[in-house]
């Protein structure tokens, strides 16, 4: 269906060789996953197969790719789009129209469809992705999910027979993830339609895919079954590196294969020892009664939370389920409508400035946004002149952080990781006593995301600080947080300790646990230090 | 979000009403149609993003009449009439003769050039009810291709502008909460990347699903043009025979509007 022959590709003003002599073949109704480090050239490959890529980016491009026989040399994006639905990472940004069907129609149209075909096949659509209910609604208002189901469903309402998506999940929380995943399931298995898909979340894919393209960044690709790419990759969901640290023969990818291999060791008895982290720090935050509502609806309900130094409090739950909102609520962005907000002491809708730099940082969902300078340095040197700290103090920071970033590099230049690690050492320089991230994992890669925990862990253990996240990772709550609290349409429905919160609801359970209950351990860590203990 | 009249008629009607203003040249029946123009937009509006645009054309005709009046006091040759009160008059070069910059400031001055300025804001203001009412996507489905580069330029800007509106707040609370104040260049430094960023991936995003890649589009709901469109239109074109036919033609879609609120189909 696709082929790849001997693709090399290079960005113009760049050194790097993003794909070098690339030779792949896939075949109709194949799921083909591709993995790599941020900044690697996965989305180019993915837009490679439409020719966005060079059609729309530039760039020097080797070889050749035909879908179905036609070379994307010879024919614009738009000559391909009957054969091709690509959905990219933030689907919003590629909406078009203003409402669902609209949407959905929006393809067909610009291929001059008749209204009669379109009509019914939209309606096949709305009933595939469950969107039929949905089908007036203004596409601004919909969850995160249910805008990558329009966006998947506006792709296959043309009838393609090939579907790239670029991390379709990141997004999204754990359940609709799950739902997303097995809607492509379902198309490859029934419609036999072939899918390519980029993901960083491993432990969310693995299962479905058929084949692994995995891209080491330097041009270099390896194509294999995900068993082969698992046996000695780099990059591999938790479940593996359980697989690997046990010692088993295989690796399993799935949470059955790895339950019915660890049998032995999961069916022993082990003299547990939980220990639960007691944190005894006074009270940094304390939320009482805390309500907020915006024009015509509720977003918190009656939030009581007191919040200790030392805590790594994970805040989870669906999308849309009120966690910006609690957390710009401790930060000083929404005054909330009842009830107070104490920030050691404060109100936080009224600190500003160096106090407001030293009580509470804030890493957006964006980390961009808090970034101006032109270059690395000059960001850095800015944060120095605010805190009154030594020359160059942020730059060391960072370089601890992330090894290697050069000086001179504009912050846009920075991949994902780099920037939340620039982002976090410029509000890590003030020392702040609480730090407060809102989806930090967002589009990072396993590497990135472990940097992330090393550096976190370690200002809440060495320093004391507080630490709140906002996230659906439940992999990094399980690494990072000493406390979770679960958030359902306002309310705060679960509040304890991590490993209570994570076992006691099975979505939300990491792999780890999932293959190991009833065992009580959430991460790789966890069972090694046990198995070692007995 | 259905819009209940064509999207071509509710411009006609504007651009009708924007040239009996101009014709008619009367400030007080300008300030009407400018009501009842408020009106018609706050009763059929939608929730739409650019249904807001009302608002910012009616902030922008108001600047412009300020600004108009202001400079047309100071600057230019004086009007004889009733003094009102005087300026202190600015030197100027001698090649510069015949231009004055303060002065005294008479009644019949200030009254032209507010005229002037509340005719021009009149007219800025019909377009903003018109762009306020009719959604940018449905009118660009009814423009022909040959237009088709200006209409991927209009959807990237009527979907950024709302998007612009919410990345200017996130990223003001972001920098506010860096403890930074805010400064026009590290709000715009970011807020432009944003937007590069975002209209790349929807350009991007209308080629891949073949937008402009054949001549003719097909239409999911035909957009029709009904009776009521053509009696709008019609009685539009009164407004360009005289001025003061003008008001009954800014009142005709309000009427129609009505009836159709109570007559439920």
């Amino acid at each position: 269906m696709i082929t790849f022959a001997a693709v090399s590709l290079i960005y113009p003003n760049s050194t790097k060789t993003v794909l070098e002599n690339l030779s792949l073949t896939i075949d109709e109704g194949e799921f083909v996953l591709v993995i790599g480090p941020t900044g690697s050239g996965k989305s180019s490959l993915l837009r490679l197969i439409n020719g966005l890529v060079p059609h729309h980016t530039g760039g020097i491009l080797a070889g050749d790719i035909s879908v179905d026989g036609i070379s994307t040399k010879s024919v614009k994006p738009g000559g391909l789009a009957h054969l091709i639905g690509i959905v990219g990472q933030n689907p919003i940004n590629g909406f078009v129209t203003d409402t669902v069907e609209e949407e959905l129609a929006f393809g067909m149209e610009s291929l001059n469809i008749a209204p009669d075909v379109m009509r019914k096949r939209v309606e096949e659509i709305l009933d595939l992705m469950s969107l039929a209910p949905l089908r007036n609604r203004s596409l601004a208002t919909l969850s995160g999910g249910e805008q990558q189901r329009v966006a998947i469903g506006s792709a296959l309402v043309m009838h393609p027979k090939v579907l790239v998506l670029d991390e379709p999940t990141s997004a999204l929380d754990p359940i609709a993830a799950e739902e997303v995943l097995s809607i492509l399931h379902r198309l490859v298995h029934d419609l036999g339609i072939t899918v390519v898909v980029a993901e960083h979340r491993l432990e969310r894919v693995i299962q479905f895919a058929d084949r692994i393209v995995h891209i080491d960044g330097l041009g270099n690709t390896r194509v294999g079954t995900p068993a082969q790419i698992m046996s000695d990759s780099d990059i591999a969901p938790p479940i593996v590196h359980l697989a690997r640290a046990l010692g088993l023969e295989d690796v399993g990818l799935t949470v059955r294969d790895m339950r019915r291999m660890s049998e032995e060791i999961r069916g022993a008895s082990y003299s547990q020892k939980i220990e639960s982290l007691q944190i005894s720090g006074e009270n940094v935050i304390e939320l009482s009664g805390v309500s907020l509502s915006f024009v015509n609806k509720t977003v918190l309900k009656d939030i009581n939370i007191e919040i200790r130094a030392g805590e790594v409090v994970a805040l989870m739950g669906r999308n849309g389920a009120g966690k910006s909102s609690l957390l710009k609520t401790i930060v000083g962005l929404h005054e909330c409508s009842t009830g107070s907000v104490d920030l050691l002491g404060n109100n936080p809708l009224t600190i500003s400035g160096t106090k407001r730099r030293e009580t509470i940082g804030f890493i957006p969902q964006e980390p961009s946004d808090l970034l101006f300078g032109q270059s690395v340095l000059m960001e850095c040197e800015q944060a120095d002149r605010d805190n009154e700290i030594d020359k160059g103090a942020t730059f060391e920071l960072l370089n601890e952080l992330v090894p290697g970033i050069s000086p001179n590099t504009h912050p846009r230049d920075l991949s994902e990781g780099q920037r939340l690690a620039l982002a976090l050492s410029v509000v890590l320089s003030a020392k702040p006593k609480v730090l407060i991230l809102d989806e930090p994992t967002r589009g990072l890669d396993y590497q990135a995301k472990s940097h992330l925990v090393s550096t976190l862990l370690r200002y809440a253990r060495v320093l004391g600080r507080t630490v709140i996240l906002a996230t659906h990772d439940v992999e990094l709550v399980a690494e990072l947080a000493t406390r979770v609290i679960f958030l359902a349409d306002g309310d705060c429905v679960a509040d304890g300790n991590t490993l209570d919160v994570l076992l006691s609801s099975p979505a939300f359970a990491p792999q780890v646990a999932k293959v190991m209950s009833p065992q009580p351990w959430l991460t790789v860590k966890d069972v090694i230090s046990a198995l070692e203990e007995n | 979000m259905k819009d209940a009249r064509h999207p071509l008629t509710l411009w006609i009607w504007s651009i009708t009403l924007a040239i009996g203003i101009a014709r008619g040249n009367n400030p007080w029946i300008a300030v009407v149609v400018v009501g009842c123009a408020y009106l018609v937009v706050r009763n059929f509006r939608t929730s739409a993003p650019w249904s807001r645009s009302f608002e910012s054309g009616l902030k922008l005709g108001i600047w412009i009449l300020i600004i108009r009046t202001t400079f047309g006091v100071l600057v230019g040759t004086p009007i004889p009439g009733t003094t009102l009160f005087r300026l202190p008059i600015l030197p100027l070069p001698e090649w510069m003769a015949g231009i004055r910059i303060g002065g005294a400031v008479t009644q019949e001055r200030l009254f032209s050039t507010a005229h002037e300025g509340v005719i021009l804001a009149a007219i800025i203001i019909c377009f903003a009810a018109a762009s306020s009412l009719t959604s940018p996507h449905r009118l660009l489905r009814v423009l022909p291709f040959a237009i088709y580069q200006f209409g991927l330029a209009l959807v990237i800007a009527t979907s950024l502008v709302p998007q612009f509106v919410t990345s200017i707040s996130r990223i003001k609370d972001a920098q506010y909460l860096r403890g930074q104040k805010l400064s026009f260049k590290k709000i715009l430094i970011p807020l432009l990347e944003d937007s590069l960023a975002r209209s790349l991936d929807l350009a991007a995003a209308m080629d891949s699903r073949g937008y402009g890649s054949t001549r003719v589009r097909s239409r999911y709901r035909a957009i029709t043009w009904n009776a009521a469109d053509t009696v709008i239109c019609c009685v539009s074109a009164l407004s360009l025979l005289s001025p003061t036919l003008i008001l009954i033609s800014v009142a005709t879609p309000f009427i129609l509007i009505k009836r159709r609120v109570v007559v439920p189909t």
